[in-house]
Parts: C-alpha cells; structure tokens; sequence
C-alpha cells in the first residue's frame, strides 16, 4: 500500500495517546502490539496456515511495507480456543470446520487451474482471478457451501483482526479510546488539538 | 415549538424528582459494584416469591418492581455481574465479551447475522451494549390489525401503557426535544449536543422539509442523582463505563438489591420446573460453575431475550407439555421479528468523525405511520448510527469492497456520517427459534432461527434506503452506500387475548401455568419502527404493577 500515508513510528498515532486511556483499556489495546504466546499457530496446520496467509494478504491487501498488524494469529487463536461470534448460518458449518474446508477449496481450485500448484504456490493475479471467482459465485454452491457465506466469514474475521489494531486506526484516523478523556469538539469539520486533519 | 409544547416541556423537564426517587431509588444509591457486597443470598431450598430468569430489560425491571413491592425476588442471569470499571473498555473489539457468544444458528431465506448485532449476557441484559435510543410505540402500532388489516392488534392499548412509558423516561433518564410524532410528548431531560453526524442529519432534514428531532436517548443529560455525564466518547455500544447511559446495571438493579432482592450472576437456566401434572411451575434448574442446582420458587418469570426465551421453553419439555413449556398451540418460537434495519453512509468533503459523541443523536418519525398513496403499509423511523472501525469496515466489505480498495476505502473514514432506517417488518408465523441439532457446552440444543422477508418488508427497505439517501444528498453528500441489515429482535413468545392468539396475556402471564410468566422482548405481537428496550420495561413494569396490586394513580 506504497500509495498511503507512511507507518508513523512507534510512540505517535493512537499508541502515542495510551497515557490518556483508562488502565483496563490500555491493558487490552495494547496487548495487541506485544509478543504473542507460543505455540504462535494452535488451530492452523502448517498448510492451511500458507493458504489463510496467502489469502488474507489478498483480502487486506497487505504488503510488506505495512505496519505489523497481526491477523493470522488473531484468527488462529479464536479458531483454537472457539472464540466465533456467537452465531454461523446454517448452510455453513461452525466457523472453524467452515475455515477449515474453505481453505482446503481453494488450495484445491488453484491445484484444478494451475497444474497442480496450491494457492500459496500461484501467482499474484492467479490467485486474484481465483478469489474473484468465489466473489463471482455469490449464493452459488462451491465445496458444498454457498460461496457468498464463505466470503463473509473471511472478510470478517479478516476485518475483526486488521481493524481492531492502533496502527490500523492511524491508517484510517480513527481517535482509538477515548475514555476518560471524551470529546470537547462535536461537529462537522471540527477537530480536537490532537486530531491530524485528513 | 408550539406553545403548548414548550409549556409541557417546561413542565416535565423542571418537576421535582421525589416521586422517581421513592419508586427507583436507583442513581441515589451507592454504586452497584458496592451494593453487590451486601446483597442479600437466599439458599436454593428457600420458595422465592418470583425467579426471573435474566437480568436484562425485561427481567431487572420486573425484578426491581416486585422487590420494592416487598416480594422476595431472585434473578438468575447466566452472564457476570459486570464491574464497568473493571470489565469494560473503550474499544471495538474488547467487548466482544459483551456479547451472547454462545453457538446460535441462523437460516431462513434472509438470514439475520448476529454480529455486531447480537444479545447481551450479564446484569444489564442487550442494554449494556444497546446503542441508547429509547422512543416509544406510537398508539397505532397496539392495533395493526384493525387499522392496516395486517399482522395483529395487541391485548392492550397505548393508553394503558402510557403511564409506564412515563415512569421508566424519568427513571433512566431520557433526554431529547418535545416528541410531535404519535403521541406527542416531552422529555425530562433536554437533548444532547450533536456532533458532526448529527449535524448532517439535521441539515439534510432541513433541507427537505423532513421534521426531525433531537433525541430521545436514554442518556443523563447532566447529572442524575449520582451519576456522572456523558462525556461524548461514542463508545455507547460498547457498555458505558462512565454511567452515563441507561442500562438495568445501574437503573433498576441498585433498587433492587436495597430491596433486598438477590442478583445471582453466572447462573444459567437449563430448565424450568413443573409439578407432577404440568399444572404449576415449581423452580428452575440452573448451572452454576459446572454444578447443576434447582431454585425453587412461587413463580418464575422468564426473560431471557426472544432468542434464549423460547429456547428455554422449548427445551423443558414434561409429559403434559411435550413440545415444549406452555406450547399446547405451536406458538412458542412463533412470530419472531426483526426490523430491517438498513444503514446508509454518505461521504462529504469537510470530516464528519462520526465516532465522536453517542451514535443515536437524532430521529425522524415522519415516515413511521401508514401512508395510503404508498404500494406498502406501516412504515419505518430513521436515525444516526455511527459505526466504529470494525463495523464500518464489515459496511465497506459488504459492499463487494476488498483487496486494495478496501484499505483505500476505509482511509478515508473521517469523512462519512451514517444514517440508519429502523423498518416495521411483520410478524410472520414462519420466522421462528427452534431447537438445532447442534449442543452448547451444557449439552443442550441451541437455537436456530430462521428468517424471511415478505414483499412488503422488502418495499420498505427499499423505501427507507431512498429517503436515507435523499437526506444524505441535500447535505452535501456525493458518494453513497447502503448495506442491507437487521437488528431489534422481539416476539416468539407473543401475547393474545386467548390461549390461540398468544401465550401470554396482557399481564404477561402464561395462559397454560398461571404462575409462569414471560416478562422480556419475546411477548411483543408487533415492533412498530420503534426502537424497543424502553416498550418492553413499561410492558415488564405493567405486569410487576398489575401482579403487586401498586397500579399507579
Ligand atoms: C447492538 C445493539 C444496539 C441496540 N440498540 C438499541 C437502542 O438504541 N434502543 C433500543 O430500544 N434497543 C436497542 N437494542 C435492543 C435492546 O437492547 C433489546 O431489545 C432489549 O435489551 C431486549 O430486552 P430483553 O429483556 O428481551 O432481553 P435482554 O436485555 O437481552 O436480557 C436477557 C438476559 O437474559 C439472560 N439469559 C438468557 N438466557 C438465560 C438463561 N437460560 N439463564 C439465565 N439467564 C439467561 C441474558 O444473559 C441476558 O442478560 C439494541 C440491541 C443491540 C444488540
Ligand atoms: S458517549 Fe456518553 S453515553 Fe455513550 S458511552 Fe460515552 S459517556 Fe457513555
């Protein structure tokens, strides 16, 4: 994403406001910027995990000059210890079995159109033209579940992950906590002193 | 504002308070936190006089009522007794635990996706995380059926609300201008100050020559007894932690507790219990940490959500009821209602920060009622929602966004505000909660519900989305996008004048156990477009009132 506003350095965006959160606050957002436990994978096998790594980057459109914003570990650690979202639809198996399979598809459709290489394996637009595919499926039935649920579920979970971190709301110029400090200044076009126009 | 309306508010905003202090002591009290240590305990073996199970809206008001009317009441929340200090945060995804995570399954050719959108669990119920809208049905919505020749009519009328809706305004409190629209009203506190979401919706009204309002919202406009203000964080959906916001936590259950009932959190109903023949409720069997355990009582209320409440019946099944508690007419589950509950977000050149301040700032009711030179009957509300990160990015994806231009999108998030239709939906026999094959960690059958939207829901999203839209464009809009969702679960349980209609009374008791009674969403034959936490405390408190003979005057 050479195109967006450079990663800001440690200590200035939302993390920079951490001395103004209160402690519980702090404790949880923060967290997400330290070291995660070991094992780092519990739920992904080692090939699964290539595929969700390889699809996420997709989904996110991440690169390599991004901030370090974890998600595939995020989504391995509910998938893991059943931390889903209290519901699934019922074309669609619980979330974890429905990663599972969605994952094993599209290692498979990549294998069917690309002489045997798996989706980590192919190319960039190879696995472009793959993911487009499943969009393209809508309520559709691909490996036995309805493609347009499969999308959700990833965008999701994708989502969940990459937005709930500090340096993503620097990307987009969300305020992070705001507790106790609240806000003076309500109203169109109206920012507090720490807020970067955008 | 009329003359009369301004003398009205007058009058309501600048009236003693003594009178909500002697029913609801509640924001006078010390904090809940410190109550909590001295509640009184009952032993399982004592007959309570009433268990209610869950402490939402429902529950914790029916639950204050009867203890203030000195009945010995314990509530059996399967969720924690929150600390707000402690168990909440000013973030998105740090509470997720607020949430009903427990497995649901969700069918039908409309599916309602949970989400962001899901019940609450622990003392305080969905309120604890509901968005702080708190308008009341207007009087036609208790007579759909006779008025519109759809749906059904109600065992009561407006009028006989009325008063409750009163009473719980001033106990909450809520705060927003004079209300023109059914059964016009003021408000005991005055509105809050918009941000720049608001301010949008204002304009873009004005504009059209759409009547819109400031308010209600159930948020202390200043202080309200000993609880704090608001400080304009926007985290309303994610549990006030400055008490600012109405929730049972802090409105209904300090009162409560003083009154010596008993708040028993992490306990979870499994079953309610009946004698021998089916004739009368006699307990409930709960699970607390991992030991299963029988309540008895005199009564039970059940007030779990439309979701966990016909759950519940479902699954205490007997030899005289073998589909289910107080099922004899393949009603419970039945009739379950969401409003269609589409968002559309509009992108101006100047920052919106539409995160700033609580997300329900304003509303109109201009298009609620019935309108005969329209292919479509009832109608829906529209209000500012304000979704933070995490949802705004499930907003951006759902409209086929991803990859790089998903990012893009989403980089420019200081520039969107955000309004929201509520759409009266009818109740349709089909949309129901029955029991999956799949089983909770308890070993029970989780609820599946199933969901479709006839033609006239249809037309109604689509009608909302438009004058969302046109609101949006006359205030300077230029990009637009809706997404199709749903929120505001009630019905499954719903009441009736006879046994056939409903499973309920008026009184919210059951017709087949006279000492069962249902006191949370799940009674509600219709939903209007109305947001509807503050319609089931007046219906719960009603019943609290008409069972304690303390109607008031
Ligand atoms: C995101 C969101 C925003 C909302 N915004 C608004 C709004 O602005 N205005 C508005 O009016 N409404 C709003 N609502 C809806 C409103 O919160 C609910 O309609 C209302 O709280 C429902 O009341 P209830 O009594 O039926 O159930 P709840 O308040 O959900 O209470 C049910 C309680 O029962 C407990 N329970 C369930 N099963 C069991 C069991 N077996 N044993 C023990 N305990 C059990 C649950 O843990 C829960 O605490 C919103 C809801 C959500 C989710
Ligand atoms: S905006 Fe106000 S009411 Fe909402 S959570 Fe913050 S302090 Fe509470």
């Amino acid at each position: 994403m050479g195109r967006m506003r450079a990663w800001p350095g440690k200590g200035a965006g939302a993390v920079g406001r951490a001395g103004t959160w209160d402690p519980v606050t702090a404790g949880v957002v923060l967290a997400r910027l330290g070291p995660r436990h070991e094992p780092a994978l519990r739920f992904f096998t080692p090939r699964e995990e290539a595929v969700a790594e390889a699809l996420l980057d997709h989904v996110l459109a991440r690169s390599p000059d991004d901030p370090p914003v974890p998600v595939l570990t995020v989504i391995d650690d509910r998938l893991a210890t059943g931390e889903y979202d209290g519901w699934h639809f019922a074309d669609l198996p619980q979330d974890a079995e429905a990663w599972r399979r969605s994952l094993a598809g599209l290692d498979e459709d990549a294998r069917l159109r690309h002489d045997g290489r798996g989706f980590p394996e192919s190319g960039y637009g190879e696995r472009d033209r793959l993911l487009r595919h499943v969009l393209q499926l809508g309520s559709g039935d691909w490996y036995g579940m309805p493609a347009g649920h499969v999308w959700k579920l990833w965008t999701r979970y994708a989502c969940e992950a990459y937005y709930a971190h500090p340096h993503a709301w620097d990307e987009i110029g969300f305020g992070g906590p705001a507790y106790p400090r609240g806000y003076l200044r309500l109203g169109r076009g109206l920012r507090e002193p720490w807020e970067e126009p955008r | 504002m009329s003359g009369r309306a301004a003398a009205r508010t007058l009058w309501e905003s600048a009236r003693p308070q003594g009178d909500v202090r002697r029913r609801n002591a509640s924001a006078w009290l010390p904090h809940v936190t410190e109550l909590k240590r001295d509640m009184r305990r009952f032993a399982d073996s004592d007959e309570v006089d009433m268990v209610v199970v869950g402490c939402g809206a429902g529950g914790a008001t029916f639950t204050q009522r009867l203890a203030h009317a000195g009945w010995k009441v314990v509530c059996l929340e399967a969720g924690p007794f929150w600390d707000p200090q402690k168990d909440w945060v000013s973030d998105e995804w740090g509470s997720h635990h607020l949430y009903w995570n427990e497995p649901r399954v969700v069918g039908g050719s409309h599916p309602v996706p949970m989400g962001s959108n899901n019940s609450g669990r622990g003392v305080g119920g969905s309120m604890v995380h509901f968005a702080g809208f708190a308008p009341r049905l207007h009087p036609s919505d208790f007579r759909v059926r006779s008025g519109d020749g759809v749906a059904a009519d109600w065992p009561l009328s407006y009028a006989q609300l009325r008063p409750y809706y009163q009473r719980l305004e001033r106990e909450l409190p809520v705060a927003g201008q004079y209300w023109p629209w059914g059964d016009p009203h003021p408000y005991p506190h005055p509105p809050h100050p918009v941000s720049g979401n608001g301010e949008v919706m204002l304009d873009g009204c004005a504009k059209l020559g759409i009547e819109a309002r400031v308010g209600p919202v159930a948020i202390a406009n200043g202080r309200f007894g000993n609880r704090p203000h608001c400080i304009y964080r926007g985290f309303c959906l994610q549990g006030c932690k400055v008490d600012a916001k109405a929730s049972p936590l802090i409105t209904h259950v300090p009162d409560a507790i003083a009154h010596g009932a008993e708040i028993r959190a992490d306990a979870m109903v499994t079953r309610i219990e009946t004698d021998r023949e089916g004739r009368r409720v006699t307990g409930v069997r709960y699970v607390r940490g991992g030991r299963e355990y029988v309540q008895r009582a005199a009564a039970v209320a059940v007030a779990g959500y439309s979701i966990e409440t016909p759950r519940l019946l479902l699954n205490s099944t007997s030899r005289r009821f073998p589909d289910g508690l107080c099922n004899d007419h393949d009603l419970v589950g039945r009739y379950v209602m969401v409003q269609g509950a589409p968002q559309t977000a509009g992108r101006f050149a100047e920052e919106i920060r539409m995160y700033k301040a609580p997300p329900p700032e304003v509303s109109t009711e201009e298009f609620y009622e019935t309108d005969p030179a329209k292919p479509y009957v009832r109608g829906f509300s529209v209000q500012t929602v304000s979704p933070l990160p995490i949802m705004w990015a499930e907003h951006v994806a759902e409209q086929g966004h991803w990859g790089p231009d998903l990012r893009k999108r989403m980089t420019d998030y200081t520039h969107w505000a955000t309004l929201g239709a509520l759409c009266e939906f009818l109740p349709q026999a089909e949309n129901r909660v029955t029991l999956a094959e799949e089983t909770d960690r308890h070993g029970l059958p989780v609820a599946r519900f199933d969901h479709s939207q006839c033609a006239n829901d249809g037309q109604l999203m689509e009608a909302s989305r438009k004058v969302m839209e046109e609101i949006l464009r006359a205030a300077g809009a230029t990009e637009l996008m809706t997404v199709e969702r749903y929120a505001h679960l009630v019905g499954g349980c719903r009441m009736g004048r006879t046994a056939e209609e409903g499973v309920v009374d008026a009184d919210l008791r059951s017709f087949a156990v006279p000492n069962l009674f249902i006191t949370d969403g799940s009674v509600l034959p219709t939903q209007g477009s109305a947001n509807p936490a503050l319609t089931i405390m007046a219906l719960a408190d009603r019943a609290a009132c008409r069972l304690a003979g303390k109607e008031p005057r």
